[in-house]
């Protein structure tokens, strides 16, 4: 990678992560989706995306009951709902754990209330958010204890909230998207900004106007109760009990984890607590078990023969190939995130825009894709907001701002030696100045990364090259901004979104105030006063169709300044036995595991 | 004997505190990756790093943090926790322990019934076809990548997966004490991939061993007395001639205790192969420096076994 999804994905490693076996898709050589329906399973024509590939969606009569078995070569980054970071332990966390707002599997872009009673309501003055919970939901326990059975109250979400502060759970993105009063002092004690008029309401008192964003973040899973008389002496201990034994979690989603084995497998029981009344999830399946560390090479060809699979994570390109051409019906593609070359902007020769755009103009994103798998798992880019975020369309859509030096996906030398003479190498080519360069080691990162390089040559530069480990590349190097000042181009950057909003796709990767000396996720050291101004007041607007034009318009500008050079969206596929009916959570783009059945 | 036990023991103590002291400097000596970086996700602050690696301990000085660690092992043998499963590593080893244990149990029992006799065999029949087949043979199994012969023997002989499918396949393993029957139907592909290679490296050197042993003086003496044939090859030849086998054999074992990664891997059995890949992989040190140690002492353990047995099958040894 330089992927700061697979970088921070663990082995999943990974973050809001992911796609650490997409190196598996290197090399699959398949045209784009497209062709006739194949041998099937006899699903539904109406499970079925063009090109006759699944759907992955609920469907009429759905069966209950049966047990579903997930194949994985990742394991999970973390089990507490105060740290999951990561699309895997997503897959768990929201089939086990309830919060303030979850997505429908069908719809990424609109929340629906989970434990909430309706919407958020977010002041006239963007600076409080209010939300009402419902009555009735009850926390399950493997063993019983004090908490079986009881209420989940607004306290218990205060709660989940000030244990995110807590260093023993140390949430990664509660600074981010909930700027409460009084957290930037809490470690773990009472948070002033959250207060519990009654049992059944929560209000969220924010620093500044940001009400607008912060309503939207709370379908992050942080929002899942959790009772301090329960699991408070616990967060006083490293390793903390909710992340080291899940299976003592108190649960409220439709499954409890019965058994939780690092590494090796975890199981999903029915909770006895929760009450289908309560909430939309059909919860089809009686127990989900998931085995982890499963060869992707043989997992796929379980899943091709054997009743009851789904894969955990992605699959091998074999297995990816089988399924798009003899058995369609039981792959599918979402759209996630997106991948993108970080140009280091503060730091010559790429401090010049021309330069940046002479790259992008000479890159062959089109070669980068294939390297990735080609056009079924992906989509050449043209801008930064991939087709599922609001302001997609509004940035240019597929086309993008029609800019000359993204308009050959195959690279155009033509425009970037207009571009390096507009930069003032009269020429069109560089002198033989250095350009330092490092890229992931790890198929197929390192493939698009040599990709770049070539590029960079090709522009007149000699490129001093360095592959290095992953996890070592993100965080000794490409996410600490002392050395990204040392170094031109750090590999290539991916983003997924926290949630469906381009505010969660875009800040983090693009703002000056993401900049940060460690764990830095703005690679390019991209600081515009005019994007960060525009990236406040994007964040301040609440109306849906407002705010999807104002940060289409963001998403322009930073494409306009090639704050980096887009090259992918992704299309992650997933893979099921004949008689599984996968369903997908297209804002996870993974199984969503509370709504799939056995046929 | 007893006082050459000792002394080896006592080395060995020494040796593990060097290896998990080299271990130590290499991971802080070398670029690797943040523990509380990665620990703390994609988006945390600074200071939340900062506080997360006070909470693990990172910040305090090398030998602060070795010395810590290594009170825990001495006086509590305990190994820390994970930094990314939070799971007690002696734990996680002891869980996986079983699982290597039988890998490499059963692949040594096969891989000895095999090669011994075919060595013996080739080197007693040298320059036949039988030779020529069996050496052959164990050619090809030694150029065999075991992550490629692993693969092989699924897609062929595994029963969810196989052309023919006869053996249990991939992720059936259960452990001894759950279900003996499925223990052993789950391993018995695993053993015979992970056997493969050894077993024919162990016929080859075993061949070529003997027949430089039955050209010797002492063979034609023998011969001479008027011994058996019998006798001469199995009492004067192989005694001889397995001796370095036993050397190269305690190694072996070592380090497949210490975990068969690949095997592991592809039939995902959960040992503790898997799990240093895995700890390696996320820079996690505890479980790094866990299965570090597990994997020498076991090492250096079968080399004493080794050394002690080298004088019951040569006289010639001698403790000292």
């Amino acid at each position: 990678m330089t992927d700061l999804r697979a970088a921070n994905a663990r082995r999943q490693r990974p973050l809001r992560l992911v796609l650490l076996g997409a190196g598996a898709l290197a090399a699959l050589a398949l045209g784009a989706c497209g062709g006739s329906s194949s041998s099937s399973t006899g699903t539904s024509s109406a499970s079925k995306a063009p090109g006759g590939f699944l759907a992955a969606t609920p469907v009429p009569g759905q069966k209950r009951g049966g047990a579903l078995k997930l194949l994985g070569a990742e394991g999970f980054s973390h089990m507490d709902p105060g740290q999951v970071y990561g699309q895997l332990d997503y897959m768990i966390t929201f089939a086990t754990q309830r919060g303030l707002y979850y997505f429908k599997p069908e719809d990424p872009q609109n929340q629906v209330p989970d434990i909430a009673d309706g919407q958020p309501v977010v002041s006239a003055d963007n600076t409080t958010v209010t939300v009402k919970l419902k009555s009735g939901i009850r926390y399950g326990t493997n063993t019983t204890s004090s908490i079986t059975g009881k209420e989940v109250t607004a306290a218990d979400v205060k709660y989940a909230f000030e244990r995110g502060l807590n260093p023993s759970v140390g949430n990664g993105y509660e600074a981010v998207y909930f700027p409460i009063v009084g957290a930037d002092k809490a470690k773990g004690g009472p948070l002033a900004g959250i207060t519990t008029p009654d049992a059944h309401t929560i209000v969220f008192k924010l620093t500044k106007p940001f009400g607008a964003t912060t309503s939207r973040a709370l379908v992050m899973p942080l929002t899942m109760p959790v009772p301090k008389s329960y699991a408070g002496a616990g967060d006083q201990k490293t390793p903390n009990p909710y992340e080291a034994k899940p299976e003592t979690q108190a649960f409220t989603g439709p499954y409890m984890i019965s058994d939780y084995q690092p590494d090796k497998s975890i199981t999903l029981v029915r909770n006895p607590q929760w009450d289908s009344k309560t909430d939309s999830r059909p919860a089809y399946l009686d127990t989900i078990q998931w085995t982890l560390n499963v060869d992707p090479n043989v997992s796929g060809r379980q899943i091709f023969a054997s009743p009851g699979l789904a894969n955990g994570d992605t699959p091998a390109a074999g297995a990816v190939k089988r399924f798009a051409t003899q058995a369609k019906d039981r792959i599918t593609f979402t759209a996630s995130g997106n991948r993108y070359v970080a140009v280091n902007t503060q730091r010559k020769p790429f401090s010049d825009v021309n330069v940046r755009k002479a790259l992008a103009a000479a890159l062959d994103r089109r070669a980068m894709l294939l390297a990735r798998g080609g056009s079924l798992v992906g989509q050449v880019a043209t801008h930064f907001l991939p087709p599922t975020i609001p302001g997609y369309a509004e940035a240019g859509g597929d086309k993008g701002i029609g800019a000359d030096y993204l308009a050959n996906p195959a690279g155009d030398p033509v425009v970037a030696a207009k571009y390096m003479k507009l930069a003032g190498f009269t020429s069109g080519k560089a002198n033989g100045e250095k350009v330092v360069m490092l890229g992931s080691n790890d198929s197929p990162a390192k493939e698009t990364a040599e990709i770049t390089r070539d590029a960079i040559a090709s522009l007149g530069f000699k490129v001093q090259f360095r592959l290095l480990d992953q996890g070592t590349l993100y965080s000794k190097y490409c996410q600490v901004t002392s050395e990204l000042k040392k170094i031109d181009i750090c590999g290539a950057a991916g983003w997924i979104p926290d949630f469906s909003d381009p505010f969660a796709m875009l800040v983090a990767t693009f703002s000056g105030d993401s900049i940060t000396p460690t764990n830095n996720p703005n690679p390019s050291l991209l600081n515009d006063p005019q994007i960060n101004a525009a990236m406040d007041k994007g964040a301040r607007i609440n109306d849906p169709a407002e705010r999807a034009k104002a940060w289409g318009a963001i998403d322009r500008q930073i494409v306009e300044k090639a704050g980096a050079i887009p090259f992918d969206y992704d299309l992650p596929p997933n893979i099921v036995s004949s008689d599984v009916q996968g369903v997908i959570a297209k804002w996870n783009a993974s199984w969503d595991l509370a709504y799939m059945s056995l046929k | 004997v007893v006082g050459y036990i000792a002394r080896r023991v006592a080395w060995m103590f020494v040796l593990l505190a060097l290896v998990s002291a080299v271990t130590f400097l290499i991971f802080y000596a070398l670029p690797s990756a943040d523990p509380a970086a990665l620990r703390a996700g994609r988006q945390a602050s600074p200071e939340l790093i900062a506080q997360i690696r006070t909470r693990l301990g990172l910040d305090d000085p090398l030998y602060v943090q070795y010395w810590t660690y290594m009170k825990g092992v001495v006086l509590h043998f305990d190994f820390g926790f994970s930094f990314q499963t939070s799971q007690g590593v002696r734990e996680a080893l002891v869980s996986r322990l079983p699982a290597t244990i039988s890998m490499t149990a059963g692949a040594l029992v096969i891989w000895l019934v095999v090669s011994l006799p075919l060595g013996v065999l080739s080197a007693l029949r040298r320059g036949t076809p039988l030779d020529r087949i069996t050496m052959g043979g164990a050619m090809l199994a030694i150029s065999a990548p075991v992550y490629w012969l692993a693969l092989v023997s699924l897609y062929l002989f595994a029963k969810d997966i196989g052309a023919f499918p006869i053996f249990d396949g991939a992720n059936t393993y259960v452990g001894i004490t759950d279900d003996a029957g499925r223990w052993f139907g789950s391993l018995l592909l695993p053993w015979l991939v992970l056997a493969a290679g050894f077993a024919a490296f162990y016929a080859r050197l075993l061949r070529a061993n003997l027949v430089e042993v039955l050209g010797e003086d002492y063979i034609r003496t023998a011969r001479a007395k008027g011994l058996t044939e019998r006798r001469v090859v199995w009492r004067h030849g192989v005694r001889a001639a397995i001796t370095p086998i036993v050397t190269v054999l305690g190694l072996d074992i070592g380090v497949l205790l210490g975990g068969s990664i690949l095997t592991e891997s592809v039939f995902n059995i959960p040992g503790i192969g898997r799990y240093a890949f895995d700890a390696i992989q996320s820079a996690d040190l505890p479980a790094i420096q866990g299965t570090v140690l597990f994997a020498a002492f076991f090492i250096v353990l079968a080399n004493l076994v080794v050394d002690i047995a080298y004088a019951f099958l040569d006289p010639r040894v001698r403790y000292s």
